[in-house]
Formats: structure tokens, C-alpha cells, sequence
């Protein structure tokens, strides 16, 4: 028996989204708005950039509204951000990215209008859009979220979301991942890993994956192997984790969007409680001008050093 | 098509006793891009970088490779060679044999192995390396010196002296240190007040030194030739140029019971004060923990007394940029304190002779203060508990010094001069009193020390005994002290009047944190470290920062003061230029691929990376990206460990010639 999680809410953010992009479209606040609008198959969602106030209605919010929009602000369509002030819809974790972004010079506040989400969760996988969002259909991200009402938003419906208490699984599969030996450990991701086609759906859909020439890509001299071959693909998945380390706040777009199904935000989740616990360092809400990997401290971990 | 030199080194016998170096030059020989290869027994020799200049003009050579020692050792050297034959020095590059494998290797065979990969990863190396020219650096002819003890006095009078700018940075309120501190000065027991007053004043009169006292080094920016200091100068609560030191404050101020840290705590002092009458500047501070202006907001007497109003309550902390090409650094030292040591510390302390809580124990600078005609007891030799003269008085040496089971292992170098020195004292001051010392050995090496020490024994009649002292306790109003005379094998039982601890020489607290904000090295003691022990006693391994006094390890005035002026020394030898030629090591952005995320100006040391813009010919912004200035640049390579799409690199260590060195293995 599955428990539904109450997503009334929804229609009431849906209306409040739509009346509050409409404002700042009619009054040329901004200049585009990214949301979500309705996709072709019944219950589905899908990203739209909205340039005229009438469009507004098209704007919708549903548990299948998995994408982290931040994405359209960097690499995706770097023409979006140019053309002024934007407004976007974003989810607390999505507004977590938008924080990472604006830390690493990529945005600016001045140039974003947020209009937030109160989120009761979305759903883990859109291949039946118009699922109902229960104790099992919820993403695990939104398990263990605590961003359900982000902060620091230009536009915050007034509804409160349902929260229920539900088991994080993202942590009870870390700890079972720290029991394990380190060859155990390897083991396990030596497996997850072989499975990668390369096929860098992870790297299109992160928002910290900014880079204009991937690291990974170059070839004078080739740093990673770019054949999905074993030693390439491991050597991929630490590159991206290490990068991600401290930056990354579980949107867990890599995850949802791997056609293979590596627990790529597990590892993402591991690095950012190592990095809790080393430089009591957390990917919040807050800009960071320095994260911990590019500053020193005197109270850093320094064991490693024999 | 590279044409590239090999040069094996024998460095006499110190490779090719390991490593088979004519095997070496022939395997080397054969790889490809490899014109031309040999051995010689002394590279570095004239014969042996004439061999090189002559293979460069002859064979034609494109990049030469020097398989000798360390590249610290002389890269400097073989480059100015590849120099002079006409090829750019950055053509030429080091494969270290002899730390990396011969000194470290016994198997000839398998040394001769690793001798051959080792220059053969250079070979591969040298293939990327490009042509990089020189770069040049203005020179600020300037000098900040931080620390007004006697070291560094004696530097920025000689670096003002030739005529430079020098800024001196003092922490207490006044110039001096500890040696202002001292009685009379061995060997020539002359008043140290009256030699080190005159050069304090002239510090302060001097029209090309800068005087901050009551200051700290609060932040450093820079390099050689071009440092940025920021001087935290903390509220004085008097202003200086006001002020005209009449001390009537000093006079007037109700709180008249505060221990003075210069008098060892022995002496009293006001809230308003200077730490001794000849202070330099002779300006009062306030000391804000225990005025009662600051504590309850009453009083306020100083101000109304004063007649120029230079007592300001307001005052605050104010944070001053000076400019500096060279720095000395001549913090001096700390004394060992004899109380109880915190749970965890390294260094234990003394539970045998009372922890400091015995009254009449006292250490070695105490006993300076009670001999000083300046001092709290107008010079008089008085014990601290009841002021009565003490007859019998005991010195026990290596208090803290020399014991690694206390944790410290090094000598303190001064406390056998001084000890002798505070028997003599004593005996012209207490003509029937006897001095007793245990000692371990006596260290008296110095022009005209071990006469002295001599002459302690000899003609001022103190005892010495080799041993060490066990325990010490309060019995009555006297201190037994229970020692053994090794030197006869018995044990020695003396009732004293007064026991003086000769405690060790320790870095100042809170060296480390000093040493990381100059970029310096320092020993696990926190002692800073110089360049080289021997060659390069007074420079840091830093470029542009020297040390000066006990700062870098324990030393006597006349020492310190050689020192000071070496440093002095070399600081006018780096002015002498108008510009400084550096290594083109610096760091180059690749503008095509970098995001402006700026991770790299994060962790730039050297705050050298700006942000640059990228404008077409209409003037239209095409994207912002990041740019080091090569002038300020360090070369560290921070910045290109960092860069998440590896967009920027260190000239001479780009991922091109490590990635190749690595698949040449």
C-alpha cells in the first residue's frame, strides 16, 4: 500500500506563477521568463522560455516538473541570459544551483527575477507523466529535501506544501557504501561505472558543468579517455565528482537523465558529506565567494599530509 | 626537428659511483630527437660548461638536457651556459640523477635503469619546452623591517643609513626588546640601557625610518621587489603627534596596581603608561582592559590633565599600506616560562622545581630586572617574597634547553655567558653572598667568552657544579635545592636564599602564524628557517625576505647584530638594481576556453589575475575572462590546479611537458 502525497497545492502555485508572470512581463520587469508549460503526452511537463505576457497561461507547475531550470541560464542557451533582467521558476533545489552560479561569477542576482515554488516533490521518473505522486513515485532528491519553501525568492506563493517524513534513502545507502572495504567499495563503482556509454547526458544537464571546453574533450594532451572503455569511464565519473565536490546541491539532473542508471547523485551526495564533514562546508542558499576547495583555513584537515 | 643535447654529470663520484653514467649517455643517445650525448666528471666545472657551449655551437643543438643534481643546485648554472652559447635558457632542463636516484640507490644496475628514464622524461619534456624571455620587474626601494628589538634596530639603521625608505614595525608600545630589558651585557659588562638607547633614539630621529610601534603586520601582498604590507597600528588612545610625553597622566592615573611585563611583573604600573622611562616614542598607551574609563565609562582623568588633549578614548584600530621591495623579518624570541605547561603541549614543564610557584624562584630575565639600576628594586638584588638580600643563591642552567625528554632538544647558546655574567653581578652587588650553578657543560666559545666565564669561577668566587638538579622545595624561608656533583659522585643538598632558572630560548608565540602570512618556512620548534644552514644563513628560501636576530634560532647581541646587518647587507644588494630580472615562470590564461568562473583569482597567493574583458571592433562585449598579470605572478601553479576546464597554465609546467614526461616512462 502506497501513501499519495497531497499536491492540491499545485493548481493554486500553477495560478500564482502564471498571475506573477504576467505582471512582470506586462510591466517590462524582465524580459523572458523560464518555466515550465504542458508537453504533448497527457500529465507531462516540459522547459519553455515565455517572452510575452500572454503566454503566461501556458505556464503550469505539476509533480511531473522534474527539470532543474538553472541549466538555461549557462551553457544551454547562453543567449536567454543576455537579453536583461529573467525571471524563472525554480524549485529550492533548483535555487540551490542558482546560488552555486552566482558564487562562480556565472549570474548575477541584479539579473534574476525568482519566482519560487512551495514543493510538496516531483516525481523520480517521467515515463508516466501523470503518475500520482506517492510514497514510492517521489524522486529520492525530494526524500530528503529541506528546501521545500526556498528562500530569498523575488515571488513566493503563499501555499504551504505537505511534508511527510519519508525514509532517506540517499543516506542509508551511503552508510551501507561506508561499511564496505575500499575493494569492496571499488568494486561497486567499477560496476556502476562499466555501464557508461559516455554518452555525457550528466554533463549537458548539470548546471555546474559550464565549461565551454570540457576538460574531458581535449585532446593535447588527452587528460581522460573518451572511448567508453573502463579506465575512461571511471576516470570521467572522478573527474565530474571531484568537480562537483562542494558545489554540487543534489538536483540530481545527472541521475534521472543517465539512460544507464549509474547513482551518479549518490556519489555527488557522498562528496558533499565528505566535504561537510572535512570543511563543515554545505551548497546552500547562501553565495559563497569562496568555496572550501579554493580557500585555505588553518583548521583544515591536514591528517593526509605523513 | 629538435636536435637535443645530453649531458651526463659523474658530479666526481657522486653519481657514477651508482650509476653506470657512460651507459647512461649511450642508451640516451639513442632515443629519438636526441642529437648528441655524453659524460664528463664535473659539469658545473669551467672545462665541463665550456663541453656544453662547444656541443651547442658545433652539433647545432636545439635543447640541451643536463642530467647532474638538484635543479635547486644549477639550473641557474647550465642555463646562463645554454645562454651564452647563444640558445634561450628555458631550452635547457635539468634531469635530476643524483638526489632522485644515485644518492638514494645502491643496485648499480637498477640505478643505471632509473638514471636513463629519469633523463629520458626530460628528453620528452625538453621537446615541449618553448622560448620564454626574461621578464623584468621594477625594484621598490624600500624596506620594512618587522620587529624593534635590537636585530631589527640594527638592520633599519643600516638600510636607512645607505639611504633607502625603511618601515619598522614594533608590536609593544615601545622600541627596545628584550635587550632593553637586560642589566649589564657580557663579556664587557657594560650597561645595556646605556648602548642601546642611543641607537632606539636614533631609530626614532632618523629622517629615512618610519616608526610604528604599537603595530602588527597584518596582511602581505606581493613578491621581491614589490610587497604590499598592511600595518594594523592598534588604538593607542594617545595621539602621538599631539602628545609631548610630560607624564602627567601617567601620574595622575588611579589605577597604580597593574604588574609590569617589562619589570617581569615585579614592579607596578598605571593604566596610562610606557613600559620604561627611556621608551622610544615616549608616548603613553592606554590599556584598555584594566582603565576604568574603558571598564565603567567613568574617570576620564588623564584626558582632563592633559595640556596638549592628545588622550583620545575614541581612538581605533587604524590599517595603513606601505609599499616595500624587502623585508627583514627580526621578531625575536620568547622566553621559557617555568609555570605549569597546558595538558597537550609537547613541551613539558618543570613539576620538580615548583612550576613558577615558589616566589623565589625566578628565571634568568628576572634576575636581569633586579640587577638593573633601572629595575624595580633600583638594583638591588632582593628577593621577591620578602625583600631581604639572599646570601646563598643558586643558578641552574638548561632549564628547558637541551632536555628532548622535556621537548626541547636544542641549546639555548646564551644562558652559560649569562648565568656567569649573574654571578658576577651578584658578588659585586653582595660581597658576602656566595653564587652556586649547576651546570651540564659550559658553552663558552666567542671572543674573550671563556675569559670570562674564567673569570666568574676564578676571581668572582662562584661555585660550579657539573650535575643537574633534581628537585627544589620551599622549606621555611629558604629553597632547598637537591642536585648531584658528578664530577665527584655525590649528591649536593644546598639551602638557598634564591634559585634562578636559566630558561631556554623559544620562538615567539605565534611565529607560524606570522611565517604564513610572509610566505616563510620555519622548523618544528617555529624557528624560521634560512635558505641554506651555511651559504645563505640570513635569507629565506622566500625570495626578497630575510631574517634577522633570534627569530631564526637562539643567538647573543653581538651574533644578532652581525646578523641584522648582513640582512641590512643584503637588502642594500637587492636595492642596488632598478629592476629585477625574473624567471618567465608565470601563468598564461587560454582565453578561448576559459569561463570566467574565476576559481583561479580565488587562489591566487599573489592577487595577480585580473578580470579581462573581450570586446570586437564595434566594442561590443564578447565575454569576460580572466588574465594574470606576469609582473605579479609567482609561478606557483595554483591557479592551474584549480582551473575546473584547465584554461590556464604555468609557462615551462604545462600539462603538454608533464603529460609527456609521464608517457616517456
Amino acid at each position: 500500500m502506497t501513501h499519495a502525497i497531497d499536491t492540491s497545492i499545485y493548481s493554486a502555485v500553477t495560478d500564482a506563477i502564471r498571475g506573477e508572470a504576467q505582471r512582470i512581463l506586462s510591466e517590462g520587469q524582465v524580459s523572458a521568463v523560464v518555466g515550465y508549460a504542458a508537453a504533448r503526452r497527457k500529465g507531462s511537463a516540459q522547459p519553455i522560455v515565455i517572452n510575452q505576457a500572454d503566454d503566461a497561461a501556458k505556464l503550469i507547475f505539476t509533480p511531473a516538473c522534474v527539470n532543474n531550470l538553472a541549466v538555461y541560464l549557462t551553457k544551454a542557451k547562453k543567449e536567454i541570459p543576455k537579453t536583461g533582467k529573467i525571471g524563472i521558476v525554480v524549485k529550492g533545489c533548483d535555487l540551490k544551483a542558482l546560488v552555486g552560479l552566482m558564487g562562480e561569477s556565472q549570474l548575477k542576482r541584479e539579473n534574476l527575477y525568482l519566482i519560487g515554488i512551495p514543493c510538496a516533490g516531483v516525481l523520480a521518473s517521467t515515463i508516466q507523466p501523470d503518475k500520482e505522486l506517492t510514497h514510492d513515485s517521489i524522486a529520492s532528491k525530494c526524500r530528503e529535501c529541506d528546501v521545500h519553501l526556498p528562500t530569498g525568492c523575488d515571488f513566493l506563493p503563499s501555499q504551504q506544501p505537505g511534508t511527510p517524513e519519508l525514509e532517506k534513502r540517499y543516506a542509508a545507502e551511503i552508510a551501507r557504501l561506508e561499511t564496505m572495504t575500499p575493494a569492496e567499495r571499488w568494486k561497486y563503482w567499477k560496476e556502476q561505472f562499466s555501464k557508461c556509454i559516455k554518452c555525457y547526458a550528466c554533463r549537458q544537464v548539470c548546471p555546474f558543468c559550464f565549461c565551454e571546453q570540457c576538460l574531458c574533450d581535449r585532446n593535447k594532451p588527452q587528460m581522460v579517455e573518451t572511448t567508453p572503455r573502463p579506465a575512461g569511464n571511471f576516470a570521467w565519473h572522478v573527474v565530474r565528482a571531484m568537480h562537483l565536490a562542494g558545489r554540487c546541491a543534489g538536483c540530481a539532473e545527472c541521475e534521472r537523465v543517465c539512460p544507464m542508471d549509474i547513482p551518479l547523485n549518490l556519489l555527488n551526495r557522498k562528496m558533499a558529506k565528505e566535504l561537510k564533514e572535512l570543511f563543515e562546508h554545505e551548497a546552500g542558499l547562501e553565495v559563497n565567494e569562496k568555496g572550501p576547495l579554493a580557500s585555505f583555513s588553518e583548521k583544515d584537515d591536514q591528517s593526509f599530509i605523513k | 626537428m629538435s636536435r637535443i643535447g645530453v649531458f651526463v654529470c659523474h658530479c666526481g663520484e657522486n653519481i657514477s659511483r651508482t650509476v653506470d653514467v657512460e651507459r647512461v649517455a649511450a642508451e640516451v643517445g639513442t632515443m629519438p630527437g636526441v642529437a648528441f650525448a655524453t659524460d664528463y666528471k664535473y659539469m658545473c666545472s669551467d672545462p665541463g660548461q665550456g663541453l656544453l657551449k662547444k656541443a651547442i655551437q658545433e652539433q647545432k643543438l636545439s635543447h640541451i638536457v643536463v642530467a647532474a643534481c638538484s635543479p635547486r643546485m644549477h639550473e641557474k648554472t647550465f642555463r646562463k651556459a645554454a645562454e651564452s652559447a647563444g640558445l634561450n635558457p628555458f631550452l635547457c632542463e635539468i634531469a635530476n640523477i643524483r638526489e632522485h636516484c644515485s644518492w638514494v640507490h645502491e643496485n648499480r644496475e637498477e640505478a643505471t635503469a632509473k638514471a636513463v628514464e629519469i633523463v629520458g622524461m626530460m628528453v620528452e619534456r625538453v621537446k615541449k619546452n618553448r622560448v620564454l624571455p626574461t621578464i623584468t620587474v621594477p625594484v621598490t626601494k624600500r624596506s620594512l623591517v618587522i620587529g624593534g628589538g635590537i636585530a631589527g634596530i640594527q638592520a633599519a639603521l643600516d638600510i636607512a643609513d645607505a639611504g633607502h625608505d625603511v618601515v619598522l614595525v614594533e608590536r609593544e608600545p615601545s622600541i627596545g626588546g628584550h635587550m632593553a630589558q637586560l642589566s649589564e651585557t657580557f663579556p664587557t659588562l657594560d650597561c645595556s640601557q646605556c648602548i642601546m638607547t642611543p641607537k632606539m633614539v636614533d631609530v626614532v630621529n632618523h629622517p629615512k625610518i618610519k616608526l610604528y610601534t604599537y603595530a602588527e603586520v597584518e596582511h602581505v601582498e606581493g613578491y621581491i621587489g614589490n610587497f604590499q604590507i598592511t600595518i594594523r597600528k592598534k588604538a593607542r588612545s594617545v595621539d602621538e603627534d599631539k602628545c609631548t610625553g610630560c607624564g602627567l597622566c601617567m601620574e595622575k592615573c588611579p589605577v597604580r596596581k597593574i604588574p609590569n611585563q617589562f619589570d617581569c611583573n615585579l614592579g607596578l604600573r598605571p593604566a596610562i603608561y610606557v613600559p620604561f622611562p627611556q621608551a622610544v616614542p615616549n608616548t603613553p598607551v592606554i590599556d584598555r582592559e584594566h582603565c576604568i574609563k574603558f571598564k565603567t565609562g567613568k574617570c576620564g582623568l588623564c584626558q582632563k590633565i592633559c595640556g596638549p588633549g592628545a588622550v583620545d578614548y575614541e581612538q581605533e584600530d587604524t590599517l595603513i599600506i606601505e609599499p616595500v621591495g624587502a623585508i627583514v623579518v627580526a621578531t625575536g624570541f620568547d622566553l621559557y616560562s617555568i609555570t605549569e605547561k597546558p595538558k597537550g603541549s609537547s613541551i613539558k614543564g618543570y613539576g620538580e622545581f615548583g612550576h613558577g610557584k615558589i616566589p623565589d624562584v625566578i628565571d634568568g630575565m628576572t634576575f636581569e630586572r633586579l640587577a638593573s639600576a633601572s629595575g624595580p628594586t633600583g638594583g638591588k638584588i632582593l628577593r621577591p617574597s620578602d625583600g631581604q638580600e639572599p646570601k646563598q643563591i643558586v643558578f641552574i642552567q638548561c632549564v628547558g634547553s637541551r632536555a628532548r625528554e622535556k621537548g626541547i632538544s636544542y641549546c639555548s647558546k646564551i644562558c652559560c655567558m649569562y648565568t656567569a655574567k649573574h654571578t658576577m653581578l651578584y658578588k659585586h652587588k653582595v660581597h658576602d653572598g656566595q653564587a652556586y650553578v649547576f651546570f651540564m657543560d659550559a658553552r663558552v666559545p666567542g671572543k674573550s667568552y671563556d675569559e670570562f666565564w674564567r673569570r666568574a669561577i676564578e676571581d668572582e668566587e662562584a661555585v660550579y657544579i657539573r650535575g643537574m638538579v633534581s628537585r627544589l622545595y620551599q622549606k621555611g624561608n629558604k629553597i632547598v635545592v637537591m642536585g648531584s656533583d658528578i664530577s665527584v659522585g655525590v649528591q649536593v643538598e644546598i639551602e638557598a636564599d634564591m634559585v634562578v632558572l636559566a630558561t631556554a630560548v623559544q620562538p615567539r608565540t605565534g611565529a607560524d602564524s606570522l611565517a604564513q602570512k610572509l610566505g616563510i618556512s620555519y622548523d618544528h620548534y617555529h624557528f624560521y628557517s634560512e635558505a641554506h644552514a651555511k651559504l645563505r644563513p640570513v635569507e629565506c628560501a622566500t625570495a626578497g625576505i630575510y631574517l634577522a636576530g633570534t627569530c631564526q634560532g637562539p643567538k647573543d647581541i653581538p651574533d644578532t647584530v652581525s646578523q641584522a646587518s648582513a640582512a641590512a647587507a643584503k637588502v642594500m644588494t637587492l636595492f642596488a638594481k632598478d629592476k629585477l630580472e625574473r624567471e618567465p615562470i608565470v601563468a598564461k590564461v587560454k582565453e578561448a576556453g576559459c569561463v570566467a568562473c574565476f576559481y583561479c583569482k580565488k587562489v591566487c597567493p599573489y592577487g595577480a589575475v585580473e578580470e579581462k574583458e573581450i570586446r570586437d571592433r564595434q566594442g561590443n562585449l564578447i565575454k569576460v575572462v580572466a588574465y594574470v598579470n606576469p609582473g605579479v605572478c609567482g609561478g606557483c601553479g595554483t591557479c592551474q590546479a584549480t582551473c575546473p576546464s584547465k584554461s590556464v597554465e604555468l609557462d615551462g609546467y604545462t600539462d603538454e611537458q608533464i603529460v609527456a614526461m609521464i608517457e616517456a616512462l
